[in-house]
């Protein structure tokens, strides 16, 4: 069985306190959790959502932020852009970050523009040299306006560059070391990426697969893990947040809090949302997880 | 990082940026072919298409939330598509789709198959306007101020107007057609008729405290609003509102007070103030 990654002392002190777990907060839940006030330690939203500068949206979320930590967590600064960084959209986010003052911002390892256009998705970058370097340039371009260190999220690809000079792990940890940036790592999408190489023929044992990998990421860089479900279609393995978490994942996420610690877990639910209380028992899974109660990784029934 | 790796990996991604826009069933391109994994592999061609139809169901998605009466007017079976035609022909510049549709009002009025309902190009201009006001910066009334009417020489004084204010002028009942839909007044029958009838509505679109707001306006208010949002100052805007033809007089004294009760009006300022929304700045194409 692959070794963990190495965990600093100071790292490991810090995460071995309580387990802090979130949920993310979407337009359904926006009333029920402000009248429930469910105990969560922190709220996770979708920056861009809240992009505007006034208005009903925001409103709420400054309503939330009284209540809760709020992890603002992007999906369109296309930090892996050849373009670079949006300057309109870094304004945005710099702004929303001086009113919420979050308690971490994140945003994904992939690119969405190009030619003056966005995609709005989360597009692989190739795993080269050239990559990287233009990711932390963008990276370091953010965290400098922000004046902090922001989170980096892996993702599910759909589609594979042809050529490749690192894999994903060590391209996440040299860009950890060399921007001080954080990782946020999706314990879901490191497992819908192996599935699908166990389709394309490229792994007989995506779950070990999966464990490798969350073994080759420094433990000392990793800030948030991120938990939800998936969706077969055939021929591919779609990361559609619109299922509980499967056993496998939970499995996985036990796997991650060995290898990194008791990182704040995030449950993430994105299509079909459920009532409030299915994301709460999520959550509270979750967090016996973190603690270490052997029932919470037990298959469902 | 030398300038020849930095042009391959934008070359990249504009390779699979153009495959993702462009029109549906086109093929992957052979520069897109030659970078990728496993080009053959149906799960390539399945991720290509997951990747597309994510787009698809993000315009639609984003295109609904701003334009709902259109989306009524002409059906969920025409506005599907019509959302992911205006998302190859006018992508998003922006990483936030809030920001993306501004273009529809004119790709209606050129779609060659919503020639016989000409209305809908002025509906999604107040729709746009709706939606724009809904997440404008937020502003406090001012009712202090109003003292200085009394008390100042008008010229140079202007009306601080609430957060997203605009005014659509339209041959067609349009302020009708989207209250019918929204909110039920008139009823839809009512908002037929009127289509019908040929009848021309300004519409003025706000928005009070945080809720947007969108209702018919008389000509005088038309003009006034639209005078003072152009930059004018007060008198200015009340000679232009006072000459406009209308069969009735202009009470400005009666509409202020409805104006700052609704919301519409918040204060007196020392100078005109440009209300108009500034143009977004075309985003930056290279670092």
């Amino acid at each position: 069985m692959e070794k963990p990654a190495t965990m600093t002392a100071s790292a490991h002190r810090h995460r071995t306190a309580a387990p802090r777990v979130g949920i993310g907060w979407r337009h359904p839940h926006y009333a029920a959790l402000l009248e429930q006030q469910p105990a969560l330690d922190f709220i996770e939203v979708h920056s861009e959502n809240f992009f505007a500068p006034g208005g009903a949206a925001l409103a709420v979320l400054r309503e939330g932020r009284k209540h809760y930590a709020v992890s603002l967590h992007g999906v369109g600064l296309s930090l892996g852009s050849a373009a670079g960084i949006d300057p309109w959209h870094l304004d945005q986010l710099a702004r929303l970050v001086q009113t919420i003052e979050p308690v971490r911002v994140s945003d994904h390892a992939s690119f969405a523009r190009g030619e003056g256009r966005h995609a709005n998705d989360l597009l692989p970058v190739p795993l080269t040299h050239a990559a990287l370097e233009v990711m932390c340039a963008n990276v370091q371009r953010v965290q400098d306006r922000l004046r902090r260190p922001i989170a980096v999220e892996n993702l599910s690809a759909y589609v594979q560059w042809r050529h490749a000079d690192m894999d994903e792990p060590d391209f996440l940890n040299t860009l950890a070391r060399r921007t001080g940036c954080q990782l946020l790592v999706d314990v879901n999408n490191v497992y819908v990426n192996a599935l699908n190489a166990q389709l394309r023929g490229a792994t007989d044992d995506p779950l070990v697969d999966a464990r490798r990998w969350l073994a080759a990421v420094q433990a000392q860089h990793v800030a948030e893990l991120h938990l939800a479900g998936h969706a077969h279609a055939g021929d591919i393995v779609i990361d559609d947040h619109g299922s509980r978490v499967c056993d496998a994942v939970w499995s996985l996420h036990a796997h991650a809090v060995r290898c990194f610690g008791a990182v704040p877990t995030l449950i993430e639910w994105d299509t079909g949302v459920p009532p409030l209380d299915v994301l709460l028992d999520e959550a509270q899974r979750a967090r016996a997880v973190i603690g270490g109660d052997p029932a919470a990784m037990e298959p469902a029934a | 990082m030398s300038f020849q790796a930095r042009t391959s990996l934008a070359a990249q991604q504009t390779a699979l940026l153009q495959a993702l826009f462009a029109g549906p069933g086109a093929a992957v391109t052979p520069p897109l072919m030659a970078e990728l994994a496993d080009a053959n592999h149906p799960q390539t061609v399945r991720g290509l298409a997951a990747y597309r139809r994510n787009g698809h169901a993000a315009a639609e998605r984003a295109l609904r939330a701003a334009y709902p009466v259109i989306a009524a007017l002409i059906g969920d079976e025409n506005f599907d598509p019509l959302a992911r035609e205006l998302w190859h022909h006018h992508p998003p510049l922006r990483g936030d789709l809030a920001q993306w549709g501004d273009a529809l009002p004119a790709f209606l009025q050129q779609h060659a198959q919503l020639a016989d309902t000409p209305y809908l190009g002025d509906v999604a201009r107040a729709e746009w306007a709706l939606h724009r006001a809904g997440s404008a910066a937020d502003a406090t009334p001012d009712l202090p101020s109003f003292a200085r009417l009394a008390q100042e020489d008008p010229r140079g004084l202007g009306l601080t107007l609430a957060p997203g204010t605009a005014v659509i002028a339209s041959r067609h009942p349009v302020a009708s057609l989207v209250t019918a839909h929204l909110y039920g007044v008139p009823d839809l029958n009512e908002a037929a008729r009127r289509l019908r009838a040929g009848c021309a509505e300004q519409t003025v679109v706000w928005r009070q405290g945080l809720r947007p707001r969108l209702g018919p306006i008389g000509p005088h208010a038309a003009t006034l609003l639209t005078a003072l949002l152009n930059g004018a100052d007060l008198p200015t805007a009340l000679d232009a509102a006072c000459e406009t033809p209308a069969p009735e007089t202009f009470d400005f004294g009666a509409w202020l007070t409805q104006a700052v009760t609704e919301g519409l009006v918040l204060g007196v300022r020392d100078r005109p103030v440009q209300h108009r929304p500034q143009p977004i700045p075309a985003p930056e194409t290279a670092a």
